[in-house]
């Protein structure tokens, strides 16, 4: 026989093997931490890890997980809305039909709808407390203020997720919300109307218009929520989830304080030698890169290889996320209303939880509350790294000195202040109840939300100025930040009940 | 040396367990315990004690355990009814339960499910799949599945109610007829015809429990249930209604709540429509005029009874005048009494009635007018006054003697509002005149030239004619300053 | 030795396998869930049970075109057949042309059982179920072929 005849016959021979091997390269279980190393940098969806990883990353309650459980939802979502859309019609005519359809009959339709549903709600909840995890452990500081803007930028992004998301199922809960939200849009007309000047700048109409296509949620609201919900935005958010992983990896990983230097490195009761190069031999850099610059010779690491301890801790945080997203689905179905109705309002129509709060501004002033704190917000979010710039207390949980009594006296006041708004409001109405013919403009500049607003404020200045420490100041207003919107949010959602009335109990709410 | 990620193999272990129990779980729920798998293997038993002949083995043979649906584009409609009741078109089925049970006698014969479906004439949430949710009296669904006795409602989607065997829509038809007796018309418009009082009713049936204030009846919140109790105490439903009690029994209420559930404009192809609705269709563009007894008893007895006696209306808090009554219809000519009812009487209860407005024929009218006059004798001939009238003079002789009643300006309080635009132009000087001088027998409107009232000479009769004359710019002016009534809506 | 190869203490421990299992055990139960739903469970469109009538309206020797569900019904002397008018190549509707059936988009022939007397179609045009329904009406079940020469006697 030829020689490459039998050369032919016998790479078909070895052909499974082969083909395992351009596959994986490694071909089995790493063995050597060379091989740990290799199993992690040869892959292209493991590589975004550093090859060693510090024991304090693992420690489960440095970071409780919460950036991996919001991947972990946003995978989901991003699964269960793919397959959704194949039975899903974004028209106004066969939309609630659909998804009546999925719901009924499709094969685990209604299981994978409430996963969707589920996993959507879960992310807002993670982001928020991911967001709150960062800024408590000083994460955000240099050079960290970019992932920062980064993160931020990533809650915008799911938010908007879910308020596009909303809308599909065209129902009247979906019709009324995103009604309510699209005036929100086009609230900054409450300004320009009070100054009188609309005909001439009208950047709420723009924004409406913009948003809806049309001055009505219909069919072209439908199809442009439809392409921003399962397009432009999931590409916009993955785009950022990149840069988000790829700068953590660029900033040295999860923010800790330095090691310190000399003697051995422990952990667990046991020491472990400090590596010391043998001068004659040349290193790779991919097994001694830490933090920011190789460290040869500097000193305890305290790392473990990441393969495979922190892929155990990802898959486990992963799993967790998947398991209590299926209890929740398994229990509690998506809520679908009757179909959208243009001529009656649901009553009363309230937005998804995490806008609820927003709305509870919103009935005070929908400019106010519904773009100008909200826009506060976000801008004073993001101004944190900027103007917090002493570092110290990377990494640990209240870590410099008076957070944690900052915190709690910041809880205290900010608990008592925005109840006591509430309950004045609630008991007293406000400047038109006072006075009928006030102008708007006194209403969009004084408020309740714009009140709880100038407190906090004042509050983070009084700190500030008391403190000596910028860090204390944002820890101050941060706290505030939080506790407004958990209580707004709780009122809104179990207080507000038809006509946006007042009600103990749901069980209070009057028929109808 | 202790192993940094043993708690999390452990976690890993633990919520991997948890997904696929609860992954299993959820398949099970979904395809072991389904409700109509299990409807479905009852069906399947019962086809089998049932397979006597080849007929019946080739029915069991041919039978499977499926989602079963009826999906009609050209209704809008997507019926699963048929997963679970899979007997309705085997005439065998009739000695067993529902769900399995055949549909009643005659009427499949010429609705074909797979032509019509279910939901176009039963209500209900077709798409569901359980009997809960296709029943939908408490799910999220605007159409819950009709009580059997008010199917028949639907039937006047595409059929002429009128046309139909009395038998086979008994509630519907009674419905119908006391919509006329009891003069519903009067306030509410059907079609185009009726008064403007109350809100018009062609799209009773179509509405969602939403549109309904439910919060003074007792759960379930249906809308039928609604209609039902709206019919027997319209005020206890709904707090400060103006509607007059119907006076109606249980089952007259529920042959009113039918016909209410009947109007409802739905768009079906006209493929789905009887003949005899086209028809009706077509007698809608080409109406024929009712007789002048029929027009007053369906579109005005409501508020003015038989007409023969004027009265005070605790809810209108305005009299009602008379309007067959012996003394206007002696003085009242047919042209004043056609444009009254034309023109109505803007600011009051009474609303026009022409074409554009309540939408009865020109025939109609003058119909209804010699109804109104019949039996009365042809109108006095009144030698018009050639006194010249000072309406200062005029004005004190009104406030002494005709504002107690008539109200300071005519606008009226127990007794008609004179200063009303309609009757300025309506009522001629010589009609005003004679009703001053002879009054109004069996209303409190006394005759002005007996000897028991203050005797008015002519002059005087001519001064108060010129100050009620002086209404009709008043009224306007005062309109327009207070932006209130819409005095021009009236006028020709 | 170097740190780059230390000796290792085996990792492959019970609970290691045990976890990876049941995550993968896991994935794949969640995928086989994930993969069933693009399989409609009702197809929506028109019913493919398909009830032309009773059997009364047919005379022997007469053939019924119905255009909504592409088939042709047959009664002769022996019985009823029902022939599909959806060509066996690609899937156009056959027409009815002087000798048996035409597809007009490869020029595959049939004869009037039919048989493929031309063109590229694999296989004759499929004869379908026929039964009656509870209600006394023929039922054609355009989802069954049966053999070709099958008839329903009433």
């Amino acid at each position: 026989m030829a020689t490459a005849t039998r050369e032919f016959i016998r790479n078909l021979h070895d052909l499974p093997h082969t083909v395992k091997d351009a596959w994986f390269r490694l071909g089995k279980t790493p063995e050597s931490e060379r091989e740990e190393s290799q199993a992690t940098f040869h892959n292209l969806f493991l590589h975004i890890h550093s090859v060693r990883v510090h024991m304090r990353t693992l420690t489960p309650t440095l970071t409780f997980g919460l950036g991996l459980m919001a991947t972990g939802t946003f995978l989901i979502t991003v699964v269960t809305g793919l397959l959704l859309m194949v039975y899903y019609k974004p028209s106004t005519d066969l939309a609630y039909q659909s998804i009546k359809d999925i719901h009924f009959t499709v094969y685990t339709g209604r299981f994978i709808r409430n996963i969707h549903r589920w996993a959507a709600q879960l992310m807002v909840l993670t982001v928020l407390l991911h967001m709150a995890r960062v800024f408590f452990t000083g994460s955000y500081k240099k050079p960290r203020e970019f992932n920062w803007l980064v993160g931020l930028g990533l809650l915008v992004m799911t938010l908007a997720l879910s308020f596009t998301g909303y809308l599909l199922p065209w129902d009247q809960l979906a019709y009324w919300a995103i009604t309510i939200g699209s005036n929100i849009a086009n609230s900054p007309r409450e300004l320009t109307d009070a100054l009188g000047i609309t005909r001439w700048l009208d950047p709420g109409g723009f924004q409406k218009r913009l948003l809806l296509g049309a001055n009505y949620v219909g069919q072209d609201a439908l199809i442009r929520f439809y392409v921003l919900h399962v397009f432009l935005l999931p590409l916009a958010l993955v785009t950022l989830l990149s840069v988000h992983f790829w700068r953590i990896r660029k900033d040295g990983g999860l923010a800790r304080p330095e090691d310190p230097m000399g003697g051995p490195a422990e952990w667990g009761g046991a020491h472990r030698t400090v590596f010391q190069p043998i001068p004659t031999k040349t290193y790779g850099l991919m097994a001694l890169v830490k933090g920011q610059r190789p460290t040869v010779n500097r000193g305890p690491e305290n790392t473990v290889m990441s393969w495979p301890h922190l892929f155990w801790a990802e898959l486990a945080v992963f799993m967790i996320t998947v398991a209590t997203t299926l209890v929740l689905s398994f229990y509690w179905d998506a809520p679908l209303k009757e179909l959208a109705n243009p001529a009656i309002p649901e009553n009363p129509a309230k937005a998804p939880w995490y806008f609820l709060g927003i709305q509870e501004l919103v009935s005070y002033s929908a400019f106010t509350g519904g773009l100008l704190i909200p826009l506060i917000v976000v801008v004073g979010l993001a101004l944190i790294p900027f103007l917090d710039r002493r570092s110290g207390g990377e990494g640990t949980w209240f870590g410099t000195a008076g957070e944690k009594s900052v915190f709690r006296n910041s809880l205290l006041f900010a608990v008592l202040v925005t109840v006591g708004t509430l309950v004045f409001t609630v008991n007293f109405g406000w400047l038109r109840n006072w006075v009928p013919e006030v102008h708007q403009l006194w209403i969009i500049i004084f408020n309740p939300g714009s009140l709880l607003v100038l407190i906090f404020a004042a509050w983070s200045l009084l700190v500030l100025k008391r403190k000596d420490s910028v860090r204390l100041a944002a820890v101050a207003l941060f706290t505030c930040f939080l506790v407004g919107f958990t209580i707004l949010t709780y009122f809104a959602t179990v207080h507000r009940g038809p006509n946006w009335h007042f009600y103990w109990w749901l069980s209070q709410w009057p028929v109808h | 040396m202790k192993d940094p990620s043993r708690i999390y193999r452990w976690i890993l272990l633990g919520a991997s367990v948890l997904t696929i129990v609860y992954l299993v779980g959820a398949a099970v729920h979904e395809n072991y315990l389904a409700q109509w798998s299990g409807v479905q293997r009852q069906y399947r038993e019962i086809l089998r004690q049932k397979a006597k002949d080849d007929r019946g083995r080739e029915l069991l043979a041919k039978f499977r355990i499926e989602l079963k649906q009826v999906s009609l584009p050209a209704l809008g409609t997507v019926d699963r009814c048929v997963t679970c009741h899979n007997g309705i078109d085997d005439p065998r089925m009739t000695d067993v339960a529902l769900p399995h049970r055949v549909h009643p006698a005659g009427v499949l014969d010429i609705h074909p499910v797979d032509r019509f479906g279910c939901t176009v004439c039963h209500h209900g949430q077709g798409p569901a799949t359980t009997f809960r949710d296709a029943k939908a009296d408490d799910a999220y669904w605007d159409y819950p599945l009709l009580p059997p006795e008010m199917t028949q409602a639907t039937c006047a989607t595409c059929h002429d109610a009128e046309k139909l065997p009395v038998a086979q829509i008994p509630l519907l038809l009674t419905g119908m007829k006391l919509y006329q007796e009891k003069s519903c018309g009067s306030c509410h418009k059907l079609a185009g015809r009726g008064g403007a009082l109350g809100p018009a009713l062609d799209s009773e049936g179509a509405k969602t429990r939403h549109q309904l204030i439910m919060s003074n009846l007792q759960p379930p919140h249906t809308t039928w249930r609604w209609q039902e109790a709206h019919f027997r105490d319209p005020a206890g439903l709904v707090a400060g209604s103006q509607m007059r009690n119907p006076t109606v029994t249980r089952q007259e209420a529920l042959a009113l709540t039918v016909y209410m559930l009947s109007q409802w404009k739905r768009d079906v192809p006209e493929s789905y429509l009887a003949p005899d609705m086209i028809e009706q269709k077509y007698r809608a563009l080409h109406p024929t005029p009712l007789s002048g007894e029929q027009v007053y008893r369906q579109y005005c007895a409501a508020c003015h009874g038989n007409g023969t006696y004027s009265r005070w209306d605790k809810t209108f808090k305005r009299f009602i005048p008379a309007i067959r009554g012996v003394s206007l219809i002696a003085t009242a000519s047919p042209e004043y009494l056609a444009s009254n009812i034309q023109h109505g009487r803007p600011g009051t209860q009474m609303p026009a009635w022409d074409k554009q407005a309540g939408g009865l024929l020109p025939e109609e009218i003058t119909a209804v007018t010699g109804y109104l006059r019949a039996g009365a004798p042809a109108v006095e001939k009144i030698s018009p006054l050639t006194l010249a009238g000072d309406s200062t003079r005029g004005l004190t002789l009104f406030l002494r003697n005709c504002a107690g009643c008539h109200g300071m300006d005519g606008r009226g309080g127990t007794a008609p509002e004179i200063g009303n635009p309609v009757f300025q132009k309506a009522a001629t000087d010589e009609f005003i005149i004679h009703t001053i001088r002879k009054g109004r027998q069996g209303t409190a409107m006394p005759a002005f030239e007996r000897p028991d009232a203050p005797a008015f000479a002519d002059q005087d009769v001519a001064d108060v004619l010129a100050y009620v004359r002086t209404f009709g710019e008043h009224k306007r002016e005062k309109a327009v300053a207070k932006n209130a009534i819409p005095v021009s809506g009236g006028r020709p | 030795m170097s740190r780059l190869d230390p000796p290792r203490v085996t990792r492959r421990s019970f609970l290691s396998i045990a976890s990876l299992g049941s995550f993968f055990a896991a994935v794949g139960t969640a995928a086989a869930g994930l993969f069933r739903l693009p399989n409609p469970a009702v197809l929506p469109g028109p019913v493919r049970r398909f009830k032309p009538g009773a059997p009364e309206q047919f005379t022997p020797g007469s053939e019924t075109l119905f255009s909504d569900a592409n088939l042709v019904l047959f009664r002769d002397d022996d019985g009823f057949y029902a022939i599909s008018t959806t060509c066996t190549h690609l899937g156009c509707i056959v027409s009815r042309a002087k000798q048996g059936f035409a597809c007009p988009c490869h020029g595959s022939r049939f004869d009037d059982r039919g048989k493929v007397v031309g063109g590229p179609a694999p296989r004759p045009l499929p004869w379908l179920e026929i039964s009656r329904a509870a209600d006394g009406q023929l039922v054609i079940n355009a989802d069954n072929e049966v053999p070709e020469g099958t008839r329903y006697r009433v």
